[in-house]
C-alpha cells in the first residue's frame, strides 16, 4: 500500500505552556510491498510518525494519503474505520489482554465488525495453526511464554487481513532469538505482499536483509544520511 | 397529588429526560462555539467524542420519553380511582386544563427526539459531518419543549384534586366525565372509516410511486399524508375502534386498550402507528438533506428504506387496529 | 455485517468482561437489588392492601348516611329513613349500630357491629366468610359471629361464652355462633357481629336512633343522583357513597406508598451516587484495555456499547432479583421486615396474609423508581470511559 506524507507537522498541546513539536515538515513516501524501518532515539518523533501513518491521530498540518485516500482532516471516527480495514498493529510489549484467552485476543479486531462468531473462530484458527499456537487456544494470554505472546500479537495484527502492518519497537523487550524469529515472520509477510513499517533502533532489525529502507529521524525531522 | 407513586414516577421520568437533554445541550453549546474540523487540537478530539455522548443521551432520552408517555397514560388511569367523577384515564386527563396539553407535548417530544436521531444517523455516515451545526441547533431548540413538557406535567399533577370523604357535610358530586365521548364527539362512523381507509390506500399508492420513481413534491405529500393519517387514526381509534375492543358501545376511550383486560393490544396498535408515522414523516423531513454534499446517497437510501418500512408498519397497523371491528362485522355482533 | 450481529458480538464480549470483574460488579448488583427489593416490597404491600380493601367493599352499601353535629358524628334518628321514602330509586334503608369495645382483660379494642340481617340484601353471603359455625337465624338474640383475634382472646380466658360489659358495668353474654375466615382478617380480625337489638342493648343505644343508615340502590348509575337528593333532603347529614370510600382508600394508600417512596428515594439517591462512583472509577488496567481495543479498531461507540450493555445486564439482573425477593417477602413473610417501620399502619394487623397480584404496571412503576435513575447515573461515566484516547496505549513520542 502506497503511503504519502507531505509537510506533515504534529504539535502536541498547541497553544499551551507544555507545547511540544514532535514532527516538523516531514515528507515521506513508502512504496507498496516494501519494508521500511524508522530509526531514532526515544523522543525523536518516530512513534508519532508511526501513529499518523497508523491513523491513530491526525497531523496538525500537512497531508497524509494512504492508498490514494486522503486521511488528513478526517474525523476521529473515520480514522478508526480506516484503521480497522487497512492496518494491523504490533505494539511494544504486544499489548495483549492477559485475562482473555489467546483465541479471544486474536479475535478482538473482528468483534466490532459484526462478523459471525463461527467465521471469527475460523479466521483465528487458521492463524493459530500458522504460528503454531493452536494448543494454547484456550489459555489466558497472561500464562503463555514470551515467544507465544509475540506470535499471538502477530496473529492478531493479521486477523482482519490488512495490507499494511505497523510495528512499534517490537523487539525492545525480546531476546535475540525471538527478535530474529520476529524479523523472519515479517520477511514472510513482506513476501506475501504486505507493506511493513517498523520503528526501532535495534541493529538486528535495521540491518535485516528484508528491510528495504531505513529512515533516520532526529528532532522530528527526517535525517538524510 | 404529588405524594403518589405514579406522580413521583412521572416526575422521575421528567427529570431524567431533562437531565440527559440538559447534558446534551451543554455539549451542543460547546460544539456550536468551538467546532473546527480542520484542527487536530485536544479540544476538537474531545468534541468529536462528545458527539457520541450527545447521541447516546438523546437516544436514551427518547427511550425514557416513550416510557414517560406510557407512565403518563397509566398514571392517569390510576388517578381516575381517586378523582371526582373520573372513570378512566380520559376522565383524569380532562380533570384539569393541563392533562391534554401535557399529553400532546409528550407525544410531540417522541417525534422530535426521533427526528434528531435520524439526522444524527445520516450525519455520521459522511466523513465531513455536514449536519453538525444543524443537528445541535435543532437540539437547542428542543429545550423549550423540554421545559414545557416538565412544567405541564407538574402542573397537571398539582392541579389534581383527590376526591376524599370530607369531614364537612357538603359532599362534592362531580358529573361523570369518564365516558370519553367528550374527547371527540360528533364524528359519524361511516365518514371516519371512509377517511381512514381512504388515507391508508392513498399512502400505499404514494409509497408505491415513491419507490418506483421519486419526485420531490411526492415526498412532501407522502410525509404530509402520514401526519394527517396519524391524527386521523388517533381520532378513529378513540371514537370507533376502541369501543369494539371493549365490546361496549358507549365506552370510547383511547387509553383503556392499553390495559391487561384487553391483552395490552393498545401497545401494539400505538407502537405500530407511532413508528410508522415517524418513519413516514422522516422521509419528508430528510428531503432537504439530499442537497447537502456528501449526504445525497445516504439520504436517498434512508428514504427508500423508511418508505418501505412505513408501508409495512401501516399494513400491520391496519390489520391489528381493525381486527376487533372486523370480527364484530363477521361474527354479526358477537365481538 | 449487520447492526444486530455487531451488538451480539459486543454483548458476548461484555459478558466475559463482566465475569472477569465479577467482584466489582457483584457489589453493585447486590446493593442495587437491595434498593429494588425495598421499593418493590412497598409497592406490592400497598397494592395488596388496596386490593383487599376493594374486595371488602363489594358488600358495602351503595350509600351510607351519618348524622353530623358540631362537626362530629352522632347517632342518626331512625325517623330520617322516612324522609327518604319520597326519593325514587332507593331499594331499602337499613339502620346499623356499631362502635368500639375496649376489652380490659386482653387490652384489645374490638369493633362491634349490630346488623339487621334479615333486611340486608347480602346477608346470606355472611356464611361464606365463616370458618366454622353458621350465622344465627335473623333476629335471634344472644348469638355472635367473631373474628379470629376475638376468638383467641376467648380461648385464653378459657370460656365458651363471650362476656361483655355494658357502660353501666352490668354483664351480657353471647354464645359464639361462628368464626370468620383468615382470608378476611383485614376486616374481620377484631370484629364482633351481633343482632342489631343486642348491639343496642350492649351500648345502651335508644330504640329510635342508629349509628348510621345504609341505603341500597337498585341501579348503580343512579347512585350519584340519589346521594345528591339525600344530601338535599337531610342537610345535617354526611352522605358517603361506596365509590367515594374506594377513592378515599386509594388516595390514602397512594399517599402512604408515595410517602414511603419519597423516603426510599434517599436510599435510591445514595445508590445512584454509589453507581456513578463505581462507573466512573477506571483502573489503570481498564484504561489500558480500552485504549488497546481502540487501537485495534473499536470505535468510541463500540466501547460505549460495552458499557451500556454492562449497565443493562446489571440493572436487569438486579431488577429480577429484587422483584422476586420482594414478592417472596410480601407474599410468604407478610412483609415482616417492614413491620417495625409500619407501626401506625393500623390496617396491618400482625397475622395479616397478603397476596399481591402481579401487574405489569406495577413493574413499570418499580422500573421508573430504580432502573431509570441508575441509567441516568451511568450514561455519562460510561461515555467518559469510552473516550479514553487510543494513543495512550502507545509508548513514547
Amino acid at each position: 500500500m502506497l503511503i504519502e506524507l507531505e509537510h506533515v507537522t504534529k504539535v502536541y498541546n498547541q497553544g499551551l505552556a507544555n507545547e511540544v513539536t514532535a514532527l516538523r515538515e516531514v515528507s515521506l513516501r513508502i512504496d507498496d510491498n516494501s519494508m521500511v524501518c524508522l530509526r531514532g532515539a526515544s523522543g525523536s518523533g518516530k512513534s508519532t510518525l508511526l501513529s499518523i501513518i497508523g491513523c491513530v491521530f491526525q497531523p496538525t498540518s500537512g497531508r497524509v494519503a494512504i492508498a490514494g485516500k486522503q486521511l488528513s482532516r478526517l474525523p476521529d471516527r473515520f480514522l478508526t474505520l480506516h484503521r480497522r480495514r487497512y492496518i494491523g498493529f504490533i505494539f511494544q510489549n504486544f499489548n495483549i489482554l492477559p485475562a482473555l484467552s489467546v483465541e479471544e485476543n486474536i479475535m478482538l479486531p473482528l468483534v466490532p465488525l459484526g462478523m459471525r462468531p463461527m467465521v471469527m473462530r475460523e479466521k483465528a484458527a487458521v492463524l493459530m495453526e500458522r504460528f503454531g499456537i493452536s494448543h494454547r487456544r484456550r489459555f489466558p494470554a497472561g500464562q503463555i511464554s514470551g515467544g507465544e505472546l509475540q506470535r499471538t500479537a502477530i496473529a492478531r495484527a493479521l486477523v482482519n487481513d490488512p495490507p499494511l502492518i505497523l510495528a512499534d519497537e517490537p523487539t525492545a523487550h525480546l531476546d535475540s532469538r525471538l527478535s530474529h524469529e520476529f524479523m523472519d515472520f515479517m520477511a514472510d509477510l513482506k513476501a506475501a505482499g504486505k507493506t511493513i513499517v517498523i520503528t526501532s533502533h535495534d541493529a538486528l532489525v535495521t540491518e535485516h536483509k528484508a528491510v528495504d529502507r531505513v529512515i533516520d529521524i532526529r528532532d522530528g525531522r527526517i535525517h538524510v544520511s | 397529588m404529588f405524594l403518589d407513586s405514579w406522580s413521583i414516577a412521572l416526575v422521575i421520568c421528567g427529570l431524567v429526560v431533562f437531565f440527559m437533554m440538559g447534558f446534551a445541550a451543554r455539549s451542543a453549546v460547546r460544539v456550536l462555539l468551538y467546532w473546527d474540523p480542520d484542527s487536530d487540537s485536544g479540544r476538537q478530539i474531545k468534541l468529536e467524542n462528545e458527539i457520541w455522548l450527545t447521541s447516546t443521551l438523546v437516544e436514551c432520552a427518547l427511550g425514557v420519553q416513550i416510557l414517560s408517555l406510557t407512565v403518563f397514560v397509566l398514571a392517569a388511569d390510576h388517578f381516575s380511582g381517586a378523582i371526582v367523577g373520573a372513570m378512566c384515564a380520559t376522565g383524569s386527563l380532562l380533570a384539569n386544563d393541563f392533562g391534554v396539553p401535557a399529553l400532546t407535548v409528550k407525544i410531540g417530544g417522541v417525534f422530535l427526539y426521533g427526528f434528531w436521531i435520524v439526522l444524527h444517523q445520516l450525519d455520521i455516515r459522511s466523513e465531513r459531518y455536514p449536519l453538525v451545526r444543524l443537528k445541535y441547533i435543532y437540539l437547542l431548540t428542543l429545550l423549550p419543549l423540554l421545559v414545557l413538557d416538565l412544567s405541564l406535567g407538574m402542573m397537571y399533577i398539582a392541579g389534581l384534586e383527590p376526591d376524599i370523604i370530607t369531614s364537612c357535610c357538603a359532599v362534592v358530586f362531580g358529573e361523570a366525565v369518564g365516558g370519553g365521548t367528550n374527547l371527540f364527539a360528533g364524528f359519524s362512523h361511516f365518514l371516519s372509516l371512509l377517511l381512514l381507509y381512504g388515507s391508508t390506500a392513498l399512502l400505499f399508492i404514494l409509497g408505491g410511486l415513491l419507490l418506483a420513481w421519486r419526485r420531490i413534491g411526492l415526498v412532501v405529500v407522502f410525509g404530509g399524508v402520514w401526519l394527517w393519517f396519524f391524527l386521523l387514526a388517533l381520532v378513529v381509534i378513540t371514537t370507533l375502534f376502541s369501543s369494539y375492543v371493549y365490546a361496549m358501545p358507549f365506552h370510547k376511550c383511547p387509553f383503556c386498550i392499553l390495559k391487561p383486560e384487553y391483552y395490552y393490544i393498545g401497545f401494539a396498535i400505538y407502537g405500530l402507528l407511532f413508528t410508522g408515522a415517524h418513519l413516514g414523516m422522516s422521509v419528508a423531513v430528510t428531503e432537504p438533506l439530499r442537497q447537502v454534499v456528501g449526504l445525497e446517497e445516504v439520504t436517498e437510501r434512508f428514504q427508500r428504506r423508511a418508505t418501505l418500512w412505513s408501508l409495512v408498519l401501516l399494513a400491520l397497523f391496519t390489520a391489528v387496529s381493525s381486527w376487533h371491528y372486523l370480527r364484530y362485522l363477521l361474527l354479526g355482533g358477537q365481538g | 455485517m449487520s447492526v444486530l450481529a455487531r451488538h451480539l458480538n459486543i454483548l458476548d464480549h461484555t459478558l466475559s468482561s463482566l465475569w472477569r470483574r465479577r467482584l466489582k460488579n457483584l457489589s453493585v448488583l447486590l446493593v442495587f437489588a437491595g434498593v429494588i427489593f425495598l421499593i418493590a416490597s412497598f409497592q406490592l404491600v400497598t397494592r395488596a392492601l388496596t386490593e383487599t380493601a376493594e374486595q371488602a367493599l363489594v358488600a358495602a352499601p351503595e350509600i351510607t348516611i351519618q348524622k353530623m353535629s358540631a362537626g362530629r358524628q352522632v347517632a342518626v334518628p331512625l325517623a330520617y329513613s322516612e324522609k327518604l321514602s319520597g326519593i325514587f330509586g332507593i331499594r331499602r334503608v337499613v339502620p346499623r349500630v356499631w362502635g368500639y369495645y375496649f376489652d380490659e382483660v386482653s387490652g384489645a379494642n374490638y369493633t362491634v357491629l349490630g346488623l339487621e340481617r334479615d333486611r340486608m340484601p347480602a346477608s346470606g353471603q355472611l356464611d361464606l366468610v365463616l370458618d366454622q359455625g353458621e350465622s344465627p337465624a335473623p333476629g335471634r338474640s344472644g348469638a355472635a359471629l367473631i373474628g379470629r383475634s376475638v376468638q383467641q382472646g376467648l380461648e385464653r380466658k378459657g370460656g365458651s361464652l363471650l362476656s361483655l360489659f355494658r357502660p353501666d358495668l352490668s354483664m351480657v353474654s353471647f354464645t359464639v355462633a361462628g368464626v370468620f375466615k383468615e382470608e378476611t382478617d383485614i376486616l374481620t380480625n377484631d370484629l364482633i357481629v351481633l343482632d342489631i337489638d343486642d348491639a343496642r342493648d350492649l351500648f345502651l343505644v335508644p330504640e329510635d336512633v342508629a349509628t348510621d343508615l345504609c341505603v341500597y340502590v337498585a341501579n348503580q348509575r343512579e347512585v350519584p343522583t340519589i346521594a345528591k337528593k339525600i344530601a338535599d333532603a337531610l342537610p345535617d347529614t354526611r352522605v358517603v357513597t361506596r365509590a367515594q370510600i374506594r377513592k378515599t382508600y386509594q388516595v390514602v394508600f397512594g399517599w402512604r406508598s408515595g410517602f414511603a417512596s419519597v423516603c426510599l428515594l434517599t436510599a435510591l439517591a445514595a445508590f445512584v451516587i454509589f453507581a456513578w462512583d463505581k462507573a466512573s472509577g477506571l483502573s489503570p488496567e481498564e484504561r489500558r484495555e480500552i485504549s488497546i481495543l481502540k487501537l485495534l479498531g473499536w470505535e468510541t461507540r463500540d466501547i460505549l456499547a460495552i458499557r451500556l450493555w454492562e449497565g443493562i445486564l446489571v440493572a436487569g439482573l438486579a431488577f429480577v432479583l429484587g422483584c422476586t425477593l420482594a414478592y417472596i417477602h410480601v407474599a410468604f413473610f407478610g412483609a415482616s421486615l417492614f413491620r417495625p417501620v409500619m407501626v401506625g399502619w393500623s390496617v396491618i394487623s400482625p397475622s395479616l396474609r397478603l397476596a399481591p397480584t402481579v401487574q405489569l404496571s406495577q413493574f413499570l412503576l418499580i422500573f421508573c423508581f430504580s432502573v431509570l435513575p441508575y441509567m441516568a447515573a451511568t450514561v455519562i461515566p460510561a461515555w467518559s470511559c469510552a473516550s479514553v484516547p487510543a494513543e495512550s496505549a502507545l509508548g513514547g513520542v
